[in-house]
């Protein structure tokens, strides 16, 4: 008894600590990279303070994109502006999304651009260069492009890049996407049924019973010169797979139990099948053959 | 025993035979349970002008006041501004400018400046005006308000597709983020709670400069705004709003060269009409007076 007891407290220490520790690296983390940053990029120096948001004050900050962020369970924003005489304001945001998955997929929830060598998957359109590297994703954002902002904002990019250092796989369910015809820059990775209805809009309800815990991939494929797009979710639990399969097939596809393709009123093909834990869903495909033929690739077909 | 019916889903879009892009805007198939308002259709006024802005894209306040009373003055059918304001508002009035100071596109301080002036001409007096944004549920003039002038400019929004002028309303609730679920629907709510409930006289959805594609974490980017030179008035803040999307849609679809619909659907402008009775948002429904400038319209 006394023994138990002895080991309860051992692990209970232990537990509180590492849980100590765990928050204080987490802040820690951060603030160290702010400490790493630079103060100053090219003719722009950096104004004090820096700021921090966590998912309750983000909304201070940027308005309705807050939830954006929020839904891939943001846990910290740190910000710092950059100011130079007569020139666009150049603002730099790091959020820590706490996972390596989250951080990939909140970048994935902009992905036109160009890409650029800066952390992974680095992008830049007018004004704006984003990537993600490790948990984090890095939004640096001129107020106006002009030539030296633009290079500042890449100096600053690298900058930041190299600060942050160790990079993050990507999530797994990436590996159950059909090689064949697939558009990278489409895929979406993503929880939550707003985000879904951003990227492709399915129903004011969460039909699909996404969440915090489901893991959703939003792709588009191009083959010769039909084109089709896929959803994969994962689910925490088989059950709740199937439960979902059943709710999509009674609300959206009837008719499609078995994997069979359902006509749609535009004319295009959609097709759904469940395995194991994972839904497959051809939300649409210009041909039956190919809605077929993507379904069957991704593994969900008894 | 059927299974019953959840929510509105793509396929209602294309069972109603219309795009997702025309069909988020007018609420279909929601809109086809618009209460039957007898018939009866909103004014909304779109004057524009292309001097409101120079060279540099700033604000000419002449101009901009010089459109004001256009505006108000078609809305009303008034001889002119004058007795137009003197419709809208009267000397007993303590009169809140609910203002938008999202800073990468608020609303232009020359159009507060010409409000205030307009108010005080109609003989309200000065220290019975405020204009405010975040701070309306502290401030005392709008605390003890009894007429309301919603302004702001219009954009996309990543949360509810659009920032609009039933959205404007969202900081007179103390959590605003209690109004953020499924792409906003239930702002329209806000329109009835009894602080604001009634008070809106005149709603001004400023198009000068409209921002119709985010990007970033800050959701804008010069490159997507243009210059309109336009502004939106009504009484129906469900009107302006939706004459305002079928704008911003029409400018994306023209930018992008493709049918870009406005995302997410922005469901609160149909909501809005169906759900809380504010409003007309159906085309057909929507008695729109176009006045100056035509070209680039896109309506």
């Amino acid at each position: 008894m006394k023994k138990a007891l002895f080991l309860l407290l051992v692990f209970s220490t232990t537990g509180a600590l590492s849980l100590l520790f765990a928050r204080q690296s987490f802040a820690t983390t951060l603030e160290t990279l702010a400490a790493a940053l630079p103060r100053s990029t090219g003719v722009w120096t950096a104004q004090d303070p820096d700021r921090t948001y966590d998912a309750e004050t983000i909304f201070d900050y940027i308005d309705g994109a807050g939830e954006v962020y929020r839904a891939y369970n943001m846990r910290r924003c740190l910000s710092r502006r950059y100011t130079a005489r007569d020139a666009p304001p150049i603002v730099l945001d790091v959020f820590d999304m706490g996972s390596f998955a989250d951080a990939f997929g909140v970048f994935t929830h902009d992905r036109d651009g160009e890409p650029v060598d800066a952390g992974q998957e680095g992008l830049y359109r007018p004004g704006w260069l984003s990537f993600w590297k490790g948990r984090f994703f890095v939004s640096i954002y001129a107020e106006r492009e002009t030539k030296g902002a633009k290079e500042a904002v890449f100096a600053l990019a690298r900058a930041v890049d190299s600060s942050i250092g160790e990079r993050g796989p990507k999530p797994e369910i990436l590996a159950q996407l059909p090689p064949g015809g697939l558009e990278e820059q489409s895929v979406r990775y993503l929880h939550h049924p707003m985000l879904l209805n951003y990227h492709y809009y399915l129903s004011d309800e969460n039909l699909l019973s996404l969440g915090p815990e489901t893991e959703a991939l939003l792709a588009s494929y191009r083959r010769q010169e039909a084109r089709a797009r896929l959803l994969l979710v994962r689910y925490p639990g088989e059950e709740k797979a199937r439960a979902a399969h059943r709710e999509f097939l009674a609300h959206y596809l009837p008719g499609g139990e078995g994997g069979k393709a359902v006509r749609l009123e535009n004319g295009k093909w959609s097709a759904a099948a469940g395995k194991g834990r994972v839904l497959s869903i051809i939300l649409e495909a210009d041909s039956r053959s190919l809605a077929e033929d993507l379904l069957q690739e991704t593994g969900s077909l008894p | 025993m059927g299974i019953r019916k959840k929510g509105i889903t793509r396929r209602d879009f294309l069972r109603a035979g219309t795009s997702l892009t025309l069909g988020g805007l007018a609420g279909l198939p929601l809109a086809e349970a618009s209460p039957d308002r007898g018939g009866s259709k909103s004014r909304v006024v779109l004057v524009r002008d292309q001097n409101v802005l120079d060279g540099n894209e700033r604000i000419n306040p002449v101009v901009l006041e010089g459109m004001l009373d256009r505006a108000v003055t078609a809305l009303l059918e008034s001889p002119g501004p004058s007795s137009a304001w003197k419709r809208l508002v009267s000397p007993e009035d303590v009169v809140g400018i609910k203002t938008n100071v999202w800073p990468y596109l608020p609303t232009p301080e020359p159009l507060n400046a010409a409000l205030r002036n307009r108010l005080i001409e109609a003989g309200v007096r000065e220290e019975r005006i405020s204009a405010d944004d975040r701070g309306v549920l502290q401030n005392p003039v709008f605390r003890r308000s009894t007429a309301l002038i919603n302004v702001r400019p219009m954009r996309t929004h990543h949360w509810s597709g659009l920032g609009t002028l039933l959205k404007n309303y969202i900081m007179f609730v103390p959590e605003p983020s209690w109004y953020h679920g499924n792409a906003c629907e239930r702002l329209g709510a806000i329109w009835h709670l009894p602080h604001v409930r009634g008070k809106t006289r005149l709603n001004l959805l400023v198009m000068i400069t409209p921002l119709f594609h985010g990007m970033g974490p800050h959701h804008f980017s010069s490159r997507h705004t243009w210059g309109y030179g336009g502004l939106i008035a009504s009484v129906d803040p469900v009107a302006a709003d939706a004459t305002g999307a079928r704008i911003l849609q029409a400018k994306r679809n023209a930018f992008f060269g493709e049918e870009r619909p406005i995302s997410p659907p922005p469901r609160h402008i149909a909501a809005a009409d169906t759900l809380f009775g504010l409003g007309n948002s159906r085309p057909e429904r929507v008695e729109l007076v176009r006045v100056g400038w035509e070209d680039g319209v896109l309506l």
